[in-house]
């Protein structure tokens, strides 16, 4: 087994052996029985159910590639910060003092654990409209292609936000302070980046999410699937640089 | 820890020729400095195979960030450091290479010990049943389904003993290993370090359990504010020191240094001397012209030979202070 594959291994044990996936995945269920929550009470300002009369109206509420960044982001963060908080980075240093091996594994684990969540937040989400549409007058309207176009959509935008969130969480170190930096990233930045520039608002990784999902048409898809790849390779990057050249105390 | 059976079934063959070379742990000329703070100075020092050399110091005199250097941890601001001759980054297989135990809470609370190592063993291409093995090793074996963060001070460093023990490498390098371990504990430590040096070994241990380093250690390296205040064997710096009390301390201590006496500058008229007999100390001053008021046998204990190095702020000069080996 080559070194890079042994590494990728451990993190991904490193990542299943304790209950953070499991809280992870208690937040799906509770968002995807929001979501059937909304489809069986909830109503349009005029009271009608116009929000799932349509194909395009089913998609929009089933898209979940923005919160998988938001959630992803936020589980490669914490992921990654604690492992300095536990000082658990340290024996991982040990056996692989080329840091940027081990941080290229943690990188590939929380991508790989980032993309499963959201593609079953995804799939919780699809499963839970499906039920809950029978108690409507609308039936199920996604064609499969639409559906596997969600899907695919929030497993990238899942793997793009772990990468993110993990980038942050090298630099910052500090759990409470990486949620702080990816809320910061992704909720305080891009408005102000889009204050600062109009165009900017199609590149926001909410806007490239939509696109992603198939609910927005700011740009095209592969380009908003090498923003959003930009968007998580920066800090990333960043977080790269830090590791190699920073001491581990 | 109630066994020190070293057993080694699941180590390679690789292993085996690893664990029977010599590695000398090399520090040259080490300069470390956080901001205007300089944590380790100008820092000089060998630890040989075959031997536990004990690394003493007062808190914050640069022992942890010595080992971080020499772990590849942390960058020297200037000099390098070694192990068998090359960085620890450049090692073929660290882990099965140097074992170590630095944090004293390296572990997610919320994972069991089993999976702890496991992780470790999965990160060094370890294989899983030497798992088992290191738990029964230190004593873990029966608790190793239990959460970390249940475990108490020694059971923690129980475990990071284990994972510095996984690969069976050649190397030690413990920082405070015996902190938090019961009596039995200790003893297990002792005679499991006792024995690795004995096979060949290298063993280095920082400690602030004196009693204990002064039972196991055969060569010592003290570190006062960053700089090497003293080394060499155990046995040699504790050779008793003799108490002289003289009219001109300055005047003796001067011929005594050239005679080649370690001088300890005390009290007023007090010196410590080691290094050459008492009545060698007793010509010395004839020779000089001092008049003698006390000449007495000084027999001190590692924690009396430690405040005199470290606590006191003493002067000591002599061949066997800083930037010599240790042995």
């Amino acid at each position: 087994m080559t070194t890079s594959i042994r590494l990728v291994r451990a993190e991904i044990r490193k990542l299943t052996s304790t209950r953070m996936p499991l809280t992870f995945l208690i937040v799906l269920v509770a968002i995807s029985a929001m979501n059937g929550v909304a489809v069986v009470w909830g109503t349009d300002m005029d009271g009608s159910k116009a929000f799932i009369s349509t194909a395009a109206d089913q998609r929009s509420l089933m898209a979940f590639a923005a919160n998988a960044i938001l959630g992803a982001a936020l589980f490669g963060a914490v992921a990654v910060a604690r492992e300095y908080g536990h000082n658990t980075v340290v024996p991982t240093f040990l056996a692989a003092p080329r840091r940027h091996r081990a941080f290229l594994a943690q990188l590939t684990a929380v991508s790989i654990a980032g993309a499963v969540l959201s593609i079953i937040g995804a799939n919780l989400v699809v499963i839970a409209v499906a039920v809950t549409l029978p108690t409507t007058e609308y039936g199920f309207l996604l064609s499969a292609g639409a559906l596997t176009a969600v899907i695919a959509a929030s497993a990238f935008a899942g793997a793009a936000g772990a990468v993110l969130g993990a980038g942050i969480g090298v630099l910052v170190r500090n759990t409470g302070g990486a949620v702080i930096g990816v809320v910061l990233v992704l909720f305080i930045a891009p408005p102000l980046i889009v204050q600062l520039a109009s165009g900017a608002s199609s590149w926001v990784p909410n806007s490239l999410a939509n696109v992603l999902s198939g609910v927005g048409h700011d740009v095209s898809r592969p380009a908003a699937i090498a923003a959003l790849a930009v968007w998580a390779a920066v800090p990333a990057l960043v977080g790269l640089l830090a590791v190699q050249r920073r001491d581990v105390v | 820890m109630t066994t020190i059976d070293q057993r080694r079934a699941s180590v390679p063959a690789s292993a085996v020729e690893r664990r029977d070379r010599s590695y000398a742990l090399q520090v040259e000329h080490v300069t470390k400095r956080y901001g205007h703070n300089t944590v380790v100075d100008d820092l000089t020092f060998t630890v040989q195979p075959g031997r536990v050399t004990g690394f003493l110091g007062p808190n914050g005199s640069g022992k942890s960030t010595t080992m971080k250097i020499l772990l590849d941890l942390a960058a020297a601001d200037h000099g390098h450091a070694s192990i068998g001759g090359v960085r620890y980054r450049d090692l073929s297989d660290p882990a099965r290479t140097v074992g170590v135990v630095l944090e004293p809470n390296a572990f997610h609370p919320g994972r069991s010990a089993r999976k702890h190592l496991e992780i470790l063993a999965d990160t060094a291409g370890i294989a899983t049943p030497r798992v088992r093995e290191v738990l029964e090793l230190v004593g873990l074996h029966d608790t190793a389904d239990r959460h970390v963060g249940a475990f108490s001070l020694g059971m923690k460093q129980r475990l990071s003993l284990a994972g510095a023990l996984l690969g069976d490498p050649p190397v030690l390098v413990l920082d405070e290993p015996g902190n938090g371990l019961d009596p039995q504990g200790i003893r297990a430590l002792r005679d499991l370090l006792r024995s690795r040096a004995d096979d060949g070994h290298t063993v280095f241990l920082s400690s602030h359990l004196l009693a204990e380093v002064e039972h196991l250690a055969d060569d010592l390296l003290v570190l006062n504010q960053g700089r090497l205040v003293t080394s060499g064997p155990l046995q040699q710096l504790q050779t008793a020191a003799t108490r002289v009390r003289s009219a001109a301390p300055d005047r003796l201590s001067e011929a005594l240094r050239a005679a080649g006496a370690l001088v300890e500058s005390r009290d007023g008229p007090l010196v410590i001397v080691r290094g050459v007999p008492i009545d060698v100390i007793g010509d010395v001053a004839l020779q000089a012209g001092v008049a003698l008021r006390e000449l007495v046998a000084d027999t001190s204990s590692l924690e009396d030979l430690f405040l005199g190095w470290t606590g006191r702020g003493s002067s000591m000069t002599d061949h066997t202070t800083s930037k010599e080996s240790a042995s």
